[in-house]
């Protein structure tokens, strides 16, 4: 599962431009289901199990991650961007960027220029430019175009049990479900890896009216606020306490008796101690004539950042308590 | 090995306080020119002798900017100070390297939009932690007054466009290893000396031993300046691709200065004014005044974000410096004047 999310973190797919994500995903899952692409470029699937489920249950995982769009060109060649869901600017400044194979650097005003009061605020976002080295207009278009997108890179390193990667939030809720489907399953279930999340959870609510569940598990990364400095109150979940469990956040109420079963599964896990973000949870419960939904979130340190920061063994049990809720939903056990 | 290569092969190596990989490599390289002579502290040179006693240095600071590590708590996370200038705005979410028993990866901590009330100031850099993942096994890999250093791996734009780290001043120092190249062999006028020196960024300590120490009667300072870029004026910088930035300065000698734009002029190579009210910020500040004065000038490589691990430069301006140095001391420099 780890050679996959490694993979996975080192593939480009800013919201709208995924595809690279989701034919590496169709690679990985080929002759462990059925699948169909829909027309937004959603992968639906079909795993079969050993028993049929007394509930039609969807397990979600977006594979978009939030990052940039070119929006125009300047005459001397610096090109203007959009950022393509929510990036803080202090992760902007100074970073190495990906447009396809071009290499660029988002530059500005060194430390040494700036005035007193400069140095102590963020620049606005406006105010930044991807330098790809290109000393035209006419230079820099002949290499991209307004409308391609941009990653901030950042490499996959292992720091102690932990993993530092870009784009954890959500290609570690693929890779557990890409490892789901790849297992032996007790009982069928549908898989969907949706596009367009970060813009606002959008390939979830086409794939949840396609597929019609009864019930979903969204599979997703989370904010983890336990750095230093932070106020116990504040951590919203803790790396190495295992999966979160969400109640509410801003986007979702979500299903009690699938908060409380995952809470009493046996299974290493917390609770999403604040209602704050959202997920694709949002479309899928409210698919159709409404779907009983449950998120189960890796907790993520510096999530939307070229460093996501999240705990192996947090993967590990989030993949458990996944693996467990599908059993419990599709017998009837959990009711 | 071509110039860009010398450079990022500079770049991937650290040299910082103890660390002296770029240090130790800079002077393989040179070794294979002429007779390194290593000074008091990690600073390499280079003699190349000519036919007269007058000996014309040529500088470039082997150091880089960092951080040390200050604090390192129970829960894995250090505290660092800034060791040269560094815009503590970027340092969030940053990945860099922890240079403790082993080197380890590490990550500036980044607030949630929750944990943050309204707009952040980010004035102390003591207030960012580095996160090492490690929880309290970090205290036995990391101690107290370990370095920090940024860990970008170079890479190439478009056209002869490329980024990396510590260009500042790696870029001198390939254009002087490039240099040296040249040199060996070669019937010069006057004694050239090749100098790489240390701890620029902590107030250009390295400069001010080594000039002493190696006494020369002209220097020239190769370091790297501001080339323009988003946001900055005409007025403030260089352009990439402008070629070299010769300094005129009333901390620089005149003669020198226009020598050096004269050589230009003849040799047809590229080059740029940067005109400075006072001191440079250079090694040539320290070096114009060791023992009794030395005449010093400023040869730069225009450079975006500076002191940062997305330095930008164009290798078509390393050309032009390693050009003009060339054919400066192959004219023998002031000798005659």
């Amino acid at each position: 599962m780890f050679d996959i999310l490694r993979e996975l973190t080192e593939l480009d797919g800013v919201s709208g431009d995924e595809k690279a994500v989701s034919d590496y995903i169709i690679s990985k899952i080929e002759g462990f289901c059925e699948y169909k692409t829909d027309p937004l470029g959603n992968i639906i699937a079909f795993k079969k199990g050993r028993n049929r489920s007394v509930k039609k249950l969807l397990v979600d995982a977006h594979t978009d991650e939030v990052g940039l769009i070119i929006t125009s060109v300047t005459a001397d060649g610096f090109l203007k961007f959009s950022a393509v869901g929510g990036i803080d600017t202090s992760v902007l400044m100074f970073r190495r960027v990906r447009i396809g194979k071009i290499n660029g650097v988002i530059s500005g005003k060194p430390v040494h220029l700036l005035s007193g009061d400069e140095k102590k605020k963020l620049p606005k976002a406006d105010s930044l430019y991807i330098d790809i080295g290109a000393s035209s207009r006419e230079e820099a278009l002949g290499l991209v175009r307004p409308g391609d997108r941009a990653v901030i890179t950042g490499g996959y390193t292992e720091m102690g049990g932990r993993i530092k990667a870009k784009a954890i939030d959500d290609r570690a809720g693929c890779a557990i479900l890409i490892s789901l489907i790849r297992s032996e399953s007790e009982y069928d279930f549908y898989a969907s890896f949706t596009v367009q999340e970060e813009v606002g959870l959008r390939g979830a609510k086409a794939a949840a009216f396609t597929v019609a569940p009864d019930s979903a598990i969204a599979l997703e990364a989370t904010t983890a606020a336990d750095i230093a400095g932070a106020a116990e109150s504040q951590k919203v979940c803790r790396l190495g306490d295992g999966p979160a469990v969400s109640f509410m956040d801003r986007a979702t109420v979500y299903d009690r008796a699938y908060y409380s079963a995952a809470l009493e599964s046996g299974i290493k896990c917390q609770p999403k101690a604040a209602v704050a973000g959202g997920n694709n949870s949002g479309s899928l419960h409210l698919s159709r004539g409404g779907v009983r939904t449950l998120a189960i979130s890796v907790p993520c340190r510096y999530i939307h950042s070229p460093s996501c920061v999240a705990d192996r063994e947090d993967i590990e049990n989030a993949a458990k308590l996944a693996a467990y809720m599908i059993n419990g939903i599709c017998s009837g056990n959990i009711k | 090995m071509d110039i860009k290569e010398i450079l990022f092969e500079l770049s991937r190596r650290d040299a910082l306080g103890s660390i002296n990989d770029a240090a130790v490599y800079a002077g393989e390289l040179l070794s294979r020119f002429a007779e390194i002579k290593k000074l008091g502290n990690m600073s390499v040179a280079a003699a190349f002798n000519g036919k007269s006693d007058y000996t014309l240095l040529f500088d470039a600071h082997i150091d880089q900017i960092g951080m040390i590590v200050t604090d390192v708590d129970s829960e894995g996370f250090l505290t660092v100070a800034n060791s040269g200038g560094i815009d503590i705005r970027s340092l969030p979410a940053r990945a860099v390297t922890v240079h403790g028993k082993e080197k380890i990866p590490a990550v500036f901590c980044a607030t949630p939009p929750h944990l943050s009330a309204g707009e952040t100031e980010y004035s102390d850099i003591s207030k960012i932690k580095l996160d090492t993942g490690l929880g309290e096994k970090a205290a036995e890999i990391v101690s107290v007054g370990d370095y920090v250093t940024f860990s970008a791996e170079p890479a190439e734009l478009t056209g002869d466009t490329v980024t990396g780290r510590s260009f500042d001043d790696r870029a001198g120092a390939a254009c002087l290893i490039e240099l040296a190249g040249r040199f060996s062999g070669k019937d010069l006028p006057c004694n050239v000396i090749i100098l790489l020196s240390d701890a620029e960024e902590l107030g250009m300590r390295g400069a001010v031993t080594a000039a002493f120490e190696l006494s020369p009667d002209e220097a020239v300072a190769v370091d790297v300046s501001f080339g323009d870029g988003p946001g900055i004026s005409d007025e403030e910088c260089g352009n990439l691709g402008g070629g070299a930035m010769i300094g005129i300065s009333p901390v620089l000698d005149r003669a020198m200065s226009d020598k050096l734009i004269n050589t230009a002029e003849e040799n047809g190579i590229m080059y740029q004014t940067e005109v400075m009210g006072g001191r440079t910020g250079t090694n040539a500040d320290v070096i114009a005044v060791s023992r009794g004065g030395v005449k010093t000038c400023t040869v730069s490589v225009p450079l975006r974000n500076m002191h940062t691990e997305t330095e930008v430069l164009r290798l078509c301006d390393l050309e032009s410096v390693c050009d003009l140095l060339e054919k400066y001391a192959l004219s023998g420099g002031l000798a005659d004047v």
